[in-house]
């Protein structure tokens, strides 16, 4: 048997619609004007942007103090970071800094925002949004000023309610573990608000029809969210972790205000590492490398996640 | 929206006069004093600070009317910061005339950026006869480098021990004799450990250069960096310390000593200290509690100078509820301190000016207008006195000038590589006190030695 198949009707061309004459000078004047308009915006990423990326790469190839002239010293920078243990201790750290403080803000941004988006009332609802984002509009300095003195091995609040329940004390600061999960307790509880926020937005986004069919082929909680929540959440989430890395990478108030990079170099940063070559040792062609080091990782990373996302992220 | 243009151009025009307009504020030419004609004084403080120092300048000015003054706060969290943000101004073409500078970066700015002060001393040596006679050699040597003069010093801190009255009480404890030693050090420390309940540490002592582990280094004989002095400055001792021997032209700090068998010796001590449970195990910076924890009797005893007097009297305590005494001595008891005095930049193009305020601040009324409260410890002896400290200060004031009269005293390490040095150092030395075992401290004084010398040969 053969079927016919009816041609497919020819998409009826639009009507060209008449080439409309712009006066030359309405042309010129319209062009003035973008310029105009742009001009604030170029002027200020340009001076404060561009002008500075494009001095740090060039710092990067010279020896400079600030108060004697740069010397040239062409790659001797870049290669004396190659063989220095700070400098390798540092980016190491970081790496593992990422990893654990990125993973767990996703994944408590994420819970707390499907907490949020279950049943529960308005008001309710409002108040932990605005509860959650509280922490992110405090100063990072202050915020791990007063962690220090919670922290504090001797007197914290958090060592006297131990001991209160027999608990032993702990170093919190003084000691590479207790340092360093301080460090992410603290940057991860002031900056899950921005991740969760995403995902609330993520989560409403998502059709209630799709639930309410996937329920009626009987699919329930964990199985909805495997099956619904996290594929139709992937582009969300894609998009908090590209943030997230991004921000974890160039982490430094935090540690630098709770343990100055110690003890040792357990808490020490790649960011620590640039700001401590430039203001304090006075090394700012060091510094510039290193930041042109981290600056391509952060590319480099985040063009990966990209990559990867086309196997990952589902676009509906 | 149309715009003609005509419109585009006037509207240029007016962006362009608003710029105009506004550019004092843009540049920040209308911040007061700047860009006049006046010497440019900066120092480690607040607003608050500055207009403390009004007084300073009203006086500096009826001597000098001719001279205009323009004290500069620049806030910082130590001494590393607010010279970094000197560095700033520099870099940035606006460097000040004078400014104020702490043994810590002392050998960076006479190195680097400071003008010497030889040529002026040997000019107003009269003038200045008065104030030599009254300061100790080993302030003034502190600020020489390479055998010439960057500093006048006008304040200084020793490390001295302060103990709370009712602990000693309580433990049963006489005053610490002047010549007490590590060993008492530590009877004291586990007799006030023993006889206090709750919250209490015998030994509270924070991780950095100043009244970190370097007095107790020093009271060994020793340091985390070879100390050795530059030749010359006979100048300046055979003018105003003619029976002074011994002095040099300055300090030299190039290689690091942290492999040192007495500096393991006293880190070793500070880790038994630690593991005892007798002092604090410091985490990097710190500090901040200090007076309050002091002040609410949870502190036995505690490295501090004079500096804290004030802060003590603010803090609710009265001056027999502590008292301070010298650091105990182990192979010596050579105490370590810190100098603050006015730098010339060498970049001023008011040096003239600029001396003429240095050495005015180095006068009685100057020093007495500056340090109107035991805040610090004026570098005059004359003025460590009665008037100063009796009424609020310690029972035993005296000690804070004595330290440097009766005892060998020097000043913390401080290389022109400093903030690299003390990096080097503060990170490795909690590593050091809290390790489980001798081998742990000789690791961490092995790492401590690495960083040293890559801080002194990379900033070199």
């Amino acid at each position: 048997m053969s079927a016919t198949v009816a041609p497919t009707p020819a998409v009826a061309e639009a009507p060209k619609a008449a080439p409309t004459s712009v006066p030359r000078a309405d042309r010129r004047a319209t062009r003035w004007l973008t310029w105009l308009f742009l001009a604030p915006t170029l002027l200020g990423l340009g001076l404060f942007t561009m002008v500075p990326i494009l001095g740090s790469i060039l710092l990067a190839f010279f020896r400079w103090d600030i108060i004697t002239s740069p010397q040239f010293v062409g790659l001797a920078n870049f290669a004396e970071l190659a063989t220095d243990p700070t400098v390798r201790v540092s980016f190491l750290n970081t790496f593992g800094f990422v990893i654990i403080a990125v993973t767990l803000q996703l994944a408590v941004a994420l819970f707390l925002a499907l907490l949020v988006q279950s049943r529960m009332p308005a008001w309710l609802r409002t108040f932990f949004r605005s509860a959650f984002f509280f922490p992110l509009i405090l100063s990072a300095a202050s915020v791990s000023l007063v962690m220090a003195y919670l922290f504090n091995a001797e007197f914290g609040l958090v060592n006297q309610v131990l001991a209160a329940v027999n608990l032993p004390e702990v170093g919190w600061l003084t000691t590479p573990a207790g340092a360093i999960a301080v460090v992410i307790l603290v940057y991860v509880w002031q900056n899950f608000g921005f991740t969760f926020l995403l995902f609330v937005g993520g989560l409403a986004s998502i059709p209630r029809d799709v639930y309410e069919a996937s329920s009626i082929d009987g699919a329930t909680g964990w199985k909805q969210f495997r099956a619904i929540t996290l594929p139709l959440l992937s582009p969300t989430v894609l998009v908090a972790s590209v943030m997230a890395i991004i921000s974890a990478l160039q982490i430094f108030d935090q540690p630098y205000v709770l343990t100055r990079g110690g003890p040792g170099d357990a808490t020490r940063t790649a960011v620590m590492v640039i700001f401590e070559s430039a203001f304090q040792q006075l090394e700012f062609g060091r510094a510039s490398a290193i930041g042109i080091v981290l600056t391509l990782i952060i590319i480099g990373v985040t063009a990966l996640q990209f990559r990867l996302s086309r196997r990952f992220v589902f676009y509906s | 929206m149309d715009l003609s243009r005509r419109a585009v151009l006037g509207l240029a025009g007016l962006g362009a006069v608003g710029t105009a307009l506004s550019a004092p504020r843009l540049i920040a030419s209308d911040i007061p004093g700047r860009g006049d004609d006046v010497l440019t004084v900066a120092i480690l403080g607040n607003a608050q600070d500055a207009a403390a120092r009004a007084s300073l300048v009203a006086a500096f000015n009826e001597v000098h009317p001719d001279i205009g003054v323009r004290i500069m706060p620049i806030q910082g969290q130590d001494w590393g910061n607010f010279f970094a943000k000197i560095l700033t101004l520099v870099a940035a073409g606006t460097p000040p005339d004078v400014v104020v500078v702490a043994t810590e970066g002392a050998q960076l700015f006479a190195d680097r950026l400071a003008h010497p002060l030889d040529d002026f001393v040997k000019r107003d040596a009269a003038d200045l006869k008065d104030y030599f006679e009254d300061v100790n050699p080993s302030l003034i040597e502190s600020f020489m480098y390479e055998g010439s003069l960057y500093q006048l010093p006008i304040d200084f801190n020793a490390a001295n021990v302060y103990y709370s009255s009712s602990a000693l009480e309580n433990a049963g404890l006489e005053r610490p004799p002047d010549d007490w030693n590590h060993e008492d050090f530590l009877r004291y420390a586990r007799a006030m450990g023993g006889a206090s309940t709750g919250s209490f540490l015998p030994f509270f002592w924070t991780n950095r250069l100043w009244g970190g582990v370097v007095p107790w280094l020093y009271v060994n004989d020793t340091s985390f960096l070879a100390e050795t002095t530059a030749p010359g400055g006979d100048w300046l001792w055979d003018t105003f310390y003619p029976g002074e021997s011994g002095r040099s032209g300055g300090y030299r700090w190039l290689e690091p000593n942290a492999d040192d068998p007495r500096v393991f010796e006293s880190f070793d001590y500070l880790r038994t200290i630690v593991a005892e449970g007798l002092g604090s195990s410091p985490a990097q910076g710190g500090g901040g509690e200090l007076v309050a924890r002091f002040a609410q009797g949870q502190i036995g005893m505690t490295p501090a100078g004079g500096f804290w007097v004030q802060g003590l009297a603010e803090g609710g305590m009265s001056p027999t509820d502590y008292d301070v005494s010298f650091f105990p001595q182990w192979r010596g008891q050579r105490h370590q301190f810190g100098a603050a005095g006015y730098a010339m930049m060498s970049t001023s193009e008011r040096k003239d000016e600029a001396w003429e305020w240095i050495k005015f601040c180095t006068t009685r009324e100057g020093m007495q207008l500056a340090f109107p409260t035991p805040n610090t410890t004026p570098v005059r002896r004359s003025m460590c006195n009665e008037s100063l400290y009796g009424e609020i200060g310690p029972a035993h004031w005296k000690v804070f000038y004595d330290t440097l009269d009766t005892l060998p005293s020097g000043p913390i390490p401080a290389p022109p590589q400093q903030a690299a040095v003390e990096t080097a150092l503060i990170k490795n030395v909690v590593g050091a006190v809290t390790a489980g075992s001798d081998a742990g401290v000789r690791s961490a004084l092995g790492t401590l030695q690495r960083d040293l010398a890559l801080a002194l040969r990379r900033s070199a």
